[in-house]
């Protein structure tokens, strides 16, 4: 933000009125608009830099030129997501200031040193990202290419401080300071002691990885729509590679982004018991029947992009009767993950129901039964991607066959542990239970880290059963990437009204009270709708933003000969880029 | 080209469609801003009963445990064959009435936790106005028994709540002795009082869930337990870190300061 907007915003923040209005949709729907779009832009160019530096590493690294383009490729579609980003930002903050001066006022006399130093690094990240992105092609070669590698890293270290800041302040809207209270005069708050508060490092965690899943959906979308528009072969293979990268990213973060949700959710709820239960079982609690869905779409169409993709690979049909067995695990998986469990209700409906649960489907609303759903379906996503990497291999070391046996039977042990440990739970108290479903990731993990070093150490020297036919995909498959997109980004949205909403009709929880007409958390009725928007604004913007990338495009690199498979690849390819 | 554009602004919209009306199919429960009450000193049993349930169904977030079975007792359904909460509470505690019995369980959560639940209520008089708390009392009493909280039984508001230890149903709005246990100083009332054993292990009485406290002076300095007391979150014993959060942060304002010294002296020699 520049410096004359923080004058700007101070000077507005002074005056004495608590509240403004904003015309026809009101101002908590215009400040919810603008820092929802903000903060989707915010992780896209937060996140797509952080696996455009681990491309770009690849490239160097591997001396794989084609993953230099790829990153180059991310990276270009940064620069107008930059300044959207800082537009959006800009017209938060004057909304802030405009609507609701008081509290903005109070914000800025407990962080306003912050804010100077998040406005500076933002002017350090965007200069870091024009030497980068500009001086891809002057810095090729040798040590430059490695000082250039450095830059990314740099723009990747500016871009997660200033996400740690902003977090900052809106963590401490959530879990201000106990020693905090309405008494305290905000400017006598020391800032260290108003960042550190009790969710700042799990939000911090929590970001990180969501803009990388985030990032891989948006990129994975951009692919699949120059996949779709393409002309040549040659684009769409490079489109379709493109798209797969997307999508392996998006996924693969978005198995571990669960664990970093818990422990927010814990930390909320050693914060205030209260706040927490109001976020899982109060008000909030059909939230997690959507977020259920959406959790399950995701599953749905990440693997059936990977079922899908698995028609371009030769060997891969030796493999296709499987996938049946995977997509009835993963529906009923869904199904037992979307039953409701505590779900608020009103004394008259508690009574008609004669209880609190369905007499049958209460057994499968428990977390015992939902740890076990998720589980076994990260379980069956992993199966579906060693069928997608080894459908075009036959493993020629001596071990090969005791190799996949022990593979077997590590997802059988995998599996077996999940379910005991989800029957168990059934029999034992609540706060023993809760224990069980460590061990049970605990075995998920263990199953995918050594089954991928079996498989790796059984892929040296494959033979290859044909090349992958990159571009070879049907559209349909790539409709599959834009509901990724659309749904993570949706996602997004819902759990950030979770999130803010779970503050209720404080705008910092029980230290500055929110007396404005809007004071009261709407519905999700309405919160789905302005989440809705929110994303279609998103949307049509990257829309434009990938339009423009498309006509900066000036030539089109063709390298006859290349392989985007890489070891796995052995077609003739030909790439777009630079 | 502008089919394929067309398709993909068809599954766009069409996503978020779907997502929005399977939003707003379901219930649809607004987080409103608490309303004061205010009752005046005629108000009638019926009048109470009736700001209790807007209590009960609202602002007190009583419904997302209560009622639910696994976390909290049922109170306007049948619990364990034993009726609703306004048909047992008067039998709960040798000597004490509904309305002490359902007071205490607002004021002082943990001093008795129902068997097979956890200590996890928030002490509702900090929460809540007393005009609150009692309205919503007069309400529990309703399910299933007679309600016999009147004007005389709401002490005039105060920023703070009722300070812990008013004795409910004496008509008097006086405060009694303040601290757990009306204020004594015998470690074992105070313990008692708290609730400490519905989770930690003392001298062969008591759960597990928590650190057993039978040999605790052995382990912890007269200091470091005065400070686990005042704030548990300080320091978490080994092997029992997924337990962090649970105990109550409110014992040190629910005692007063010859209680604590007394407790945590009884604790310290406990080597």
């Amino acid at each position: 933000m520049p410096a004359g907007a923080l004058l700007l915003v101070q000077a507005a923040a002074d005056t004495t009125r608590a509240y403004g209005e904003f015309p026809v949709i009101g101002a908590r729907a215009a400040v919810w608009i603008a820092a929802e779009v903000h903060l989707m832009f915010a992780a896209f160019v937060l996140g797509v830099p952080m696996f455009a530096v681990v491309t770009e590493a690849i490239g160097i690294f591997g001396k794989d030129e084609r993953y230099d383009r790829l990153s180059k490729e991310f990276t270009r579609l940064l620069l107008v997501a930059y300044s959207a980003t800082a537009i959006w930002g800009a017209m938060l903050v004057f909304l802030l200031a405009t609507l609701y001066p008081r509290f903005w006022a109070y914000l800025t006399a407990v962080f306003g040193a912050s804010m100077w130093v998040y406005a500076s690094l933002f002017f350090v990240e965007s200069f870091t990202l024009y030497l980068y992105y500009y001086g891809w092609d002057r810095w090729k070669k040798g040590r430059a290419k490695l000082w250039h590698w450095t830059l990314g890293i740099l723009l990747n270290v500016w871009g997660t401080i200033v996400m740690f800041i902003a977090n900052a302040w809106l963590t401490y809207m959530m879990s201000p300071p106990r020693d905090i209270t309405p008494a305290t005069d905000p400017s006598t708050i020391k800032l260290w002691h108003a960042i550190a508060n009790a969710t700042w490092m799990p939000i911090n965690v929590h970001r990180l990885i969501a803009n990388v899943v985030f990032g891989g959906a948006i990129v994975g979308a951009y692919a699949s729509y120059r996949f779709l528009a393409a002309k040549t072969e040659a684009e769409r293979a490079h489109y379709d590679w493109m798209g797969y990268v997307g999508n392996f990213i998006a996924i693969s973060a978005l198995i571990v982004l669960p664990f970093a949700g818990y422990w927010l959710g814990r930390e909320v709820y050693q914060y205030d018991q209260s706040m927490g239960i109001t976020m899982m079982g109060g008000f909030m609690s059909w939230l997690w029947v959507i977020q259920a869905f959406l959790i399950a779409v995701l599953f749905l169409a990440g693997n059936y992009y990977l079922w899908v993709g698995m028609g371009r690979i030769p060997g891969a049909e030796r493999f296709r009767p499987y996938t049946k067995w995977l997509l009835i695990v993963l529906v009923v998986g869904a199904i037992v993950w979307g039953t409701p469990h505590t779900m608020i209700a009103d004394s008259k409906e508690l009574a008609a129901m004669g209880g609190s649960h369905h007499p049958f489907l209460g057994a499968l609303g428990v977390m015992s039964a939902k740890n076990t759903a998720v589980n076994l379906m990260i379980l069956t996503t992993f199966l579906s991607f060693l069928m997608y990497r080894r459908a075009n291999k036959r493993p020629v070391v001596p071990w090969a066959g005791t190799g996949t046996v022990i593979q077997g039977a590590m997802f059988a042990i995998a599996a077996g542990i999940v379910l005991f440990y989800g029957i168990r739970g059934y029999f034992v108290e609540a706060i023993v239970r809760i224990g069980f479903s460590v061990y049970q990731v605990l075995a998920v993990l263990a199953c995918i880290l050594f089954v991928t070093v079996i498989d790796i150490l059984m892929a040296r020297g494959a033979q290859s059963l044909g090349a992958i036919q990159w571009g070879k995909m049907p559209p349909r498959s790539q409709y599959a990437l834009f509901i990724l997109a659309v749904t993570f980004t949706w996602l997004m949205g819902l759990m950030g009204f979770a999130r803010s909403g779970i503050r209720q009709y404080w705008h910092v929880w029980q230290v500055v009270q929110d007396t404005s007409k809007y004071a009261a958390t709407p519905a999700l009725g309405y919160a789905s709708r302005m989440i809705s928007l929110c994303v279609l604004i998103f949307l049509g913007l990257v829309a434009f933003v990938f339009w423009l990338g498309g006509l900066a495009e000036k030539s089109t690199f063709v390298a006859p000969g290349e392989r985007p498979g890489g070891a796995a690849g052995a077609g003739r390819t030909q790439h777009v880029g630079h | 080209m502008w089919a394929t554009n067309l398709k993909i602004v068809g599954v766009v919209v069409g996503t978020l469609a779907v997502y929005t009306l399977i939003a707003n199919k379901i219930p649809q429960v607004q987080s409103e801003v608490p309303q004061s009450l205010t009752l005046g000193a005629n108000v009638t049993p019926e009048q109470l009963v009736a700001a209790g349930e807007k209590v009960y169904n609202g602002i007190g977030g009583c419904t997302t445990c209560h009622g639910l079975g696994t976390r909290a007792p049922n109170l306007v359904t049948d619990e364990k064959g034993a009726g609703a909460i306004g048909a047992r509470c008067g039998k709960r505690e040798p000597g004490k009435s509904c309305k002490q019995y359902l007071f205490e369980s607002l004021d002082q959560p943990t001093a008795y936790v129902v068997q097979g639940y956890q200590p996890i209520m928030p002490v509702m008089t900090r929460q809540l106005s007393p005009q609150q708390i009692w309205a919503v009392i007069a309400f529990l009493e309703s399910q299933g028994g007679a309600v016999d909280v009147t004007s005389a039984d709401i002490p005039a508001e105060t920023p703070g709540g009722i300070a812990p230890g008013v004795s409910p149903g004496s008509g008097s709005s006086s405060p009694g002795p303040p601290g757990l246990a009306g204020g004594s100083t015998d470690p074992t009332a105070i313990i008692q009082a708290a609730g400490c054993l519905a989770c930690h292990k003392l001298d062969g009485q008591g759960q597990v869930i928590a650190p057993d406290l039978t040999h605790v002076g052995g382990r912890r300095s007269p200091e470091s337990i005065r400070r686990k007391i005042l704030d548990p979150a300080a320091s978490i014993t080994k092997g029992y870190e997924n337990m962090a959060g649970i105990m109550p942060k409110t014992f040190g304002s629910m005692m007063n300061a010859a209680q604590l010294e007394a407790l945590v002296q009884y604790l310290a020699g406990h080597k």
